[in-house]
């Protein structure tokens, strides 16, 4: 197993300097940099070759991501070229942002979902199991941002409020924290909690139509023990998985979600990252995103091995 | 040698804010009879109350709160309320004495000597000397350091200290701008050798080194600017506010709930349009301030067929103005000619004296027949991604257009793409959006001189034009300057290589708590210097 | 007598058909809700009257109405006809990205599965680094880049599923190729062109097309959130996700404006997903 994951890890790392360098060429195509920016209407003067030279544009381009890889590996993701601040605390503030959201959609969706999922995928074909599943086709339908957005609509007309404007952690307040993150979270969390639900339905399904599972039932073995001895482990494995998609698929599509409720994340950070062509926070704000989807994958893959002996073999 | 006190001019000035607001004009009408301070930054309150955080919602965030390397329109708007020049530009368009207090002109009009205002101190508690002035302007101006505002500077010869609180400016030229630039949109006083320490551009995001009414107390990314009152403010009680937080909201849907939901006291609206969605709301109190931006069509003649002046002769008189502003901005603005309409009154030529201002189908037609275009042409607009009101604006103008046969393709694209198009000289036809500092010469010289003094976006290149800016600028005499720029302004209208549209008043939507805010014409926040809060 | 042998297998497949939706209630929904957004994207004069260009600022943001079903614009542009008339620019951009995608990412992952070694490894990095990237920010690069414009529009939600399509073509390929047919056709004298074209295509054929159902949902939503940054299509065409970006504006105001072009969406992944459920349960149960 050691040797897998070291492997996986070696690709990973792979995959992320790959990436990286793409996105290091790919921003720099997008016309106007940050100098033009800078400069305003006043472009083409002294001036302006003498900021390109202070951000080191001049310099060839495999030249200038050598440069931002040493500094990366060594752990320094450099300084914000609009704000001036370490881009790597800018881009740590912001993924705990988004990854607050992200593990609180995810709560709801396996709390919510899983449950679901359970019970359509035991009453196959009677009215709750329609139920429930015309609500999944219905939430898996609806686009998140329009959610968002009817949602926050919705209940400043009913109730006269909406979130408060400035993010505050939830170590300094909990209340105010959960004030901010209530409507967008419950946004994101409807596409969750059915695609969870739609999700462990189809695995219960399946794992009632094996052989022996029909064979438990057949012999007059307990719903309950049948269902724990068998439904359980056979989707505990996927559930497991599904959590790890869905959290990577969460912290890479909020980017309108926070933008629509003003939340200081990384997909905002991103966002604004792009449009002031602060290119070194979005190296270190995509740097984040890959690494994290990585980790996830490499979690998933340590719990697969955890929860199923059978799979160190492979 | 001839001495001007500004403050002199003051007495009698008229009110234009007038028929804006009821409520700004009583105030500005107490302003104009009281002394020179009370015009800096907006009308003096009689009782105001002190304390209190206002809280602003802004659509467009700074990218950054450094004055000297930063052109940004967001920017400016902020900073200057912590960083100041030794000008302030009035709202009808004069240069007031802000760090300075007075100053002459050789009769050469080479040289001008200022003489500082006495007693004020930067945020860092050091005593503002003629060292600071000299060591800041020095600064801007020199390209090495890659400021956007060194060009405007360039007229500037030698920046010297004379004696503690005096400061001498000598030309290159004549330059009747030179207090105007001297103002607060590039630069500002700031201690001697600010720039020397490490990391100092950078300092500025997280402590403010101005001489301001306000303090920078922090500045997060995406989410708020806080700034607190200066203690140490050099103007005897100003200002009332402890705090303004201004918070960043990316969409007028998300600004508007919290307006109405009470997150925001006060908000300056750029689509005028969203002011229909919170008139009547109980408590919110709207109002309207001209401005100096202007939503214009620039027609650049390296394009075809716009390089033939009866094209754009044609164009011009298809164009309905008003009906394009309806469409853009519901009717919250007013229809210009050749100037921004708040300086329509001290500089513009009146409309009805301009050539090709009015809707002419008949005459359009014939021009386009007599370039050889009859039978019309395609033709591409260019607009820019976030620009709400370009979009609406534009397929009124396809409209327009199609009636004297020609087919309009509309092409949005990004700020960034537009930029480099803009500044190569490749406009094409195409939308812009800008605003001015109100002095003529800001306003028309590096558009529209020629090559390689101005920059002449557009390819103009029309000589006539350009010897009336360098005179112009030259002249510092009020009326002979009007007589200039309006033979000036009669040229493009004759040639037009640019069509201005309208200017987009500036909405301010406030709660009722919220006092004696006065927009200024630049749409920067000055007024808050002047604000209270009313609990 | 070959006339009748026609008649009876188009009876036995219209019966076979009859059968299917009868026991599938929400595959003949599905199928009926496409039929009329095909019909409504061939010819969507037949359903709206007016024009969705019409500008009027007399009638702009009236909420709707027997005159105007969906409401107007803020320039007065009749809602409803512009819903209507977005259908066919709309789904046509999620229908030609996603077919792009299905045949390049299916082309790579058929070549990848079946020959396995360098070049496996080669494009199997390559779109796990397509996958690492959060697929609207890959549009809104690819889309600044190249200019907001359709064809660009396309090329970038292509991009997002190709990994997709290449994983299950890859994996189709890979145990196809482990057959013994495969290596029967090797002996006989085929070339893997010609096996790889005759037969593994046409057993990795249908998954693709399963999956084609299954994510065309999801780059409707993809397309739409991109229109809502203003990243779509060029005004004043028609496309739902930019009848949304200018509809948030006018959220308090105007809510019809942001409500009709989302149900429309909604509609339409929703008849989607049931045809591409219903496909997929086939698949899996044959």
């Amino acid at each position: 197993m050691g040797l897998y994951l070291l492997k996986r890890l070696g690709a990973s790392l792979l995959t992320a300097v790959i990436a990286t360098f793409l996105v290091f060429v790919l921003v720099r195509m997008v016309p106007g940099d940050v100098v033009a920016q800078m400069m305003g209407q006043a472009g083409g003067t002294e001036a302006e070759a003498a900021l390109r030279a202070f951000f080191g544009l001049d310099r060839p381009i495999y030249l200038q991501y050598l440069g931002w890889l040493g500094d990366a590996l060594t752990g320094d993701l450099g300084q914000s070229w609009t704000r001036g601040m370490p881009v790597a605390g800018m881009v740590g503030d912001a993924f705990l942002v988004t990854l607050q959201l992200g593990l609180m959609t995810l709560a709801i969706a396996t709390l919510i979902g899983v449950p679901l999922g359970i019970v359509a995928g035991i009453y196959e074909g009677r009215p709750i199991d329609t139920a429930i599943q015309g609500f999944n086709v219905l939430g898996l339908s609806a686009p998140v941002f329009w959610v968002g957005l009817m949602v926050l609509v919705a209940v400043s007309s009913a109730f006269s409020w909406s979130p408060p404007l400035r993010f505050v952690p939830p170590t300094r307040s909990l209340a105010d924290n959960l004030a901010i993150l209530a409507l967008p979270v419950v946004s994101l969390a409807l596409l969750q909690v059915a695609a969870y639900s739609q999700f462990v339905r189809q695995n219960v399904v399946t794992a009632l139509h094996q052989p022996y599972v029909r064979t438990a039932v057949a012999k007059g073995m307990p719903t309950r023990i049948v269902f724990f001895k068998h439904i359980l482990r056979n989707v505990t494995i996927p559930i497991v998985t599904f959590m790890g998609l869905i959290l990577i698929q969460i912290l890479g599509g909020v980017v309108i979600i926070e933008s629509l409720f003003a939340l200081p994340g990384l997909g905002r950070l991103l966002l604004t990252a792009i449009e002031t062509r602060d290119y070194p926070v979005v190296q270190g704000a995509l740097l984040v995103v890959v690494l994290v989807a990585m980790v996830v994958n490499l979690i998933v893959d340590i719990a697969y091995h955890v929860i199923d002996p059978r799979m160190r073999v492979s | 040698m001839s001495l001007i006190l500004n403050a002199r001019r003051l007495i009698g000035r008229r009110v234009r804010y007038g028929a804006m607001s009821l409520l700004s004009a009583a105030a500005l009408g107490l302003a104009s009879a009281a002394n020179a301070q009370a015009e800096l930054y907006g009308p003096v309150p009689e009782n105001p109350q002190t304390g209190g955080t206002l809280e602003v919602g802004l659509l467009v965030e700074p990218p950054a709160l450094d004055p000297f390397h930063q052109a940004a329109d967001a920017r400016i708007r902020v900073t200057v309320l912590m960083y100041q020049g030794l000008f302030y530009e009035s709202a009808d368009g004069e240069a007031l004495p802000l760090l300075a207090e007075s100053y002459e002109i050789s009769d050469d009009g080479l040289t001008y000597t200022i003489r500082l205002r006495e007693g004020v101190t930067f945020h860092t508690g050091k005593a503002m000397t003629a060292e600071d002035v000299a060591y800041s302007y020095n600064y801007i101006r020199d390209p090495e350091n890659g400021s956007p505002g060194a060009g405007d500077f360039a007229i500037i010869d030698t920046v010297e200290a004379v004696d503690p609180l005096t400061v001498r400016f000598d030309l290159s030229e004549p330059n009747a701008a030179l207090p105007m630039t001297l103002g607060n949109k590039y630069g500002a006083v700031v201690p001697a050798g600010y720039f020397d320490a490490e990391g100092a551009k950078n300092r500025m995001n997280a402590e403010s080194v101005g001489t301001g009414p306000f303090k920078l107390v922090e500045f997060n990314p995406n989410q708020n600017l806080l700034m607190a009152k200066n203690e140490d403010y050099w103007e005897e009680g100003a200002p009332y506010l402890d705090e303004i937080n201004f918070s960043f909201l990316p969409n007028s849907a998300s600004m508007l709930i919290a307006l109405r939901n009470d997150r925001i006291d006060l908000v300056a609206l750029s689509r005028p349009q969203d002011v229909q969605q919170v008139e009547g709301i109980e408590g919110l109190v709207i109002e309207r301030f001209p401005s100096l931006n202007q939503k214009a069509i620039d027609l650049g003649s390296e394009t075809e067929p716009l390089g033939d002046v009866k094209v754009r002769q044609a164009i011009s008189l298809a164009v309905d103005k008003q009906q394009i502003m309806e469409a853009a901005i519901g009717g919250y603005g007013q229809v210009i000619g050749t100037m921004v309409a708040g300086m329509q009154e001290r500089w513009g030529v009146p409309l009805e004296e301009l050539p090709n201002e009015t809707v002419d189908i008949e005459r359009a037609k014939a021009l386009l027949e007599e370039a050889g275009h009859g039978d019309g042409f395609e033709l591409t607009l260019t607009t820019i991604n976030g620009y709400d009101w370009m979009d609406p604006a534009a397929v009124t103008l396809k409209q327009q257009l199609a009636e004297i046969g020609i087919d309009l393709n509309i092409q949005r694209v990004d700020l960034g793409v537009w930029i480099n198009n803009f500044r190569s000289s490749q406009m094409g036809f195409t939308f812009n959006d800008w605003a001015t500092q109100p002095d003529p010469n800001l306003l028309f010289y590096r558009h529209f001189h020629q090559k390689p003094e101005g920059a002449d976006f557009r390819n103009w290149d029309n000589a006539e034009a350009s010897a009336l800016l360098d005179k112009g600028r030259a002249e510092s005499d009020y009326e002979a300057r009007r007589e200039l720029y309006s033979q000036f302004q009669t040229i493009m209208a004759e040639t037009v290589p640019t069509i201005m549209l309208f200017s987009a008043d500036h909405i301010v939507v406030r709660d009722e708590a919220v006092k004696n805010y006065v927009q200024h014409p630049t749409g920067w926040y000055y007024g808050f210097a002047r604000t209270y809060l009313d609990e | 007598m070959a006339n009748d042998t026609l008649t009876a297998g188009r009876a036995a497949w219209t019966q076979r058909l009859g059968r299917t939706l009868r026991h599938d209630p929400a595959l003949a929904f599905g199928l009926a809700l496409i039929g009329v957004l095909v019909a409504v994207s061939v010819a969507p004069g037949l359903f709206a009257g007016q024009s969705p260009f019409e500008i009027d600022s007399a009638a702009a943001l009236q909420p709707p109405s027997a005159a105007h079903w969906f409401g107007t614009d803020d320039v007065g542009r009749d809602i409803y006809a512009r819903v209507i008339h977005g259908a066919r620019i709309t789904l046509s951009i999620c229908a030609g990205s996603l077919a792009v995608s299905a045949l390049l990412g299916g082309m790579l992952g058929l070549v990848s599965g079946y020959f396995g070694g360098l070049i496996d490894q080669v494009l199997g990095r390559l779109i796990d680094v397509m996958l690492s990237f959060p697929p609207i920010i890959l549009g809104i690069i690819i889309t600044g880049i190249l200019g907001p414009e359709t064809v660009n529009l396309v090329l970038a939600l292509s991009i997002v599923y190709m990994p997709v399509f290449f994983r299950i073509a890859r994996a189709g390929a890979m145990s196809e190729a482990s057959l013994p047919y495969v290596e029967a056709a090797r002996s006989v004298g085929l070339t893997d062109g010609a096996i790889l074209r005759r037969h593994v295509t046409r057993n990795v054929v249908p998954l693709l097309l399963t999956q084609y159902m299954i994510l065309f949902p999801l780059i409707l939503q993809i397309q739409a959130a991109l229109g809502f940054l203003g990243l779509g299509v060029q005004p004043p065409t028609p496309d739902w996700g930019a009848i949304l970006e200018q509809g948030k504006d006018y959220i308090l105001f105007a809510p019809w404006m942001s409500v009709f072009p989302g149900l429309a969406v909604l509609i339409t992944a929703l008849a989607l997903m049931l045809v591409g459920r219903s496909l997929q349960h086939r698949i899996n149960r044959r």
